[in-house]
């Protein structure tokens, strides 16, 4: 029942947004550094066509929409087509013009890096 | 009478079973599988299609090229396996590793032998497509009637 409860409040929200795939969670790692933060998502069989990210409001969106052409019958079928969708909020310090995306066998990976204000700085201590 | 609707209210019982079981399959569809077993993070999901003459078979390998995937056929015995290195990058700090890293092997009985000289396979965007051509004698037939 509760999860009944769940749906129907999702689907109020998002008026509009009509679900016609699955929705699957990608895995992902995130890595980060001194520069930036690096996130790489596992999307097989998603086009770099299909795929979007966004940030918006320190919330970073990743979808992919995986659309396989398949032929026959299925004796069986581990997978289908897909909707990747994960969120992750992100810090403000991110400096969202440089992000770059690279999408490569199925991999997508996000540079965030931070803004120079952002990086830990060595201060320098003067003799007096 | 009596026994009668206790007869309906377990059916009902037995429905509401189900329809919660069929509710947590569809929660859990596609969420990354090292939530759940650890051991079988790295292996592949795959399809299977009949198709004619043929047989295909869909992986998916993200992430891994050409020289890290070994498919091996004999008759109608299929084996995938491959080795899924880490790409984490020197000198960061990790916050999530959910992505699976090590080697697999996945092997299949396929419904009919197949010509191992025909196979034909590819990799795109992080997915395996193999075709593989049924053996003369395993091919569909079409029998004239006299």
């Amino acid at each position: 029942m509760d999860r009944r409860q769940e749906i129907v409040k999702q689907n109020e929200k998002n008026v509009e947004k009509t679900h016609e795939l699955y929705e699957a969670t990608p895995a992902v790692d995130i890595y980060e550094n001194d520069n930036e933060i690096l996130l790489h998502a596992d999307m097989p069989g998603v086009v770099k066509e299909n795929i979007s990210v966004d940030i918006d409001n320190g919330t970073l969106s990743i979808s992919g929409v995986r659309k396989l052409e398949t032929e026959g019958a299925a004796t069986y079928e581990e997978f289908s087509d897909v909707e990747y969708v994960r969120s992750f909020s992100v810090p403000q310090t991110i400096d969202v013009e440089k992000v770059e995306a690279e999408l490569k066998d199925g991999v997508l990976r996000l540079h965030l890096p931070k803004s120079e204000a952002a990086k830990p700085r060595q201060i320098e201590i003067k003799t007096a | 009478m009596f026994t009668r609707i206790s007869d309906i209210d377990r059916l009902f019982g037995t429905m509401n079973l189900l329809q919660r079981k069929l509710n947590n399959l569809y929660g859990d569809y596609g969420r990354p599988s090292a939530y759940r077993w650890e051991l079988e993070s790295a292996t592949p999901r795959i399809n299977l299609y009949e198709h004619g003459d043929n047989f295909e078979i869909r992986a998916e390998v993200p992430g891994l090229e050409k020289d890290n995937l070994n498919v091996k056929i004999q008759g109608n015995y299929l084996e995938i396996s491959g080795e899924r290195g880490s790409d984490a990058p020197e000198g960061y700090k990790s916050h999530k590793t959910e992505r699976g890293v090590g080697s697999f092997s996945r092997s299949f009985t396929l419904p009919a032998d197949v010509d191992a000289t025909k196979v034909e396979a590819a990799l795109k965007d992080g997915v395996l497509y193999l075709t593989l051509p049924k053996h003369e004698a395993a091919k569909p037939r079409k029998i004239s009637i006299n």
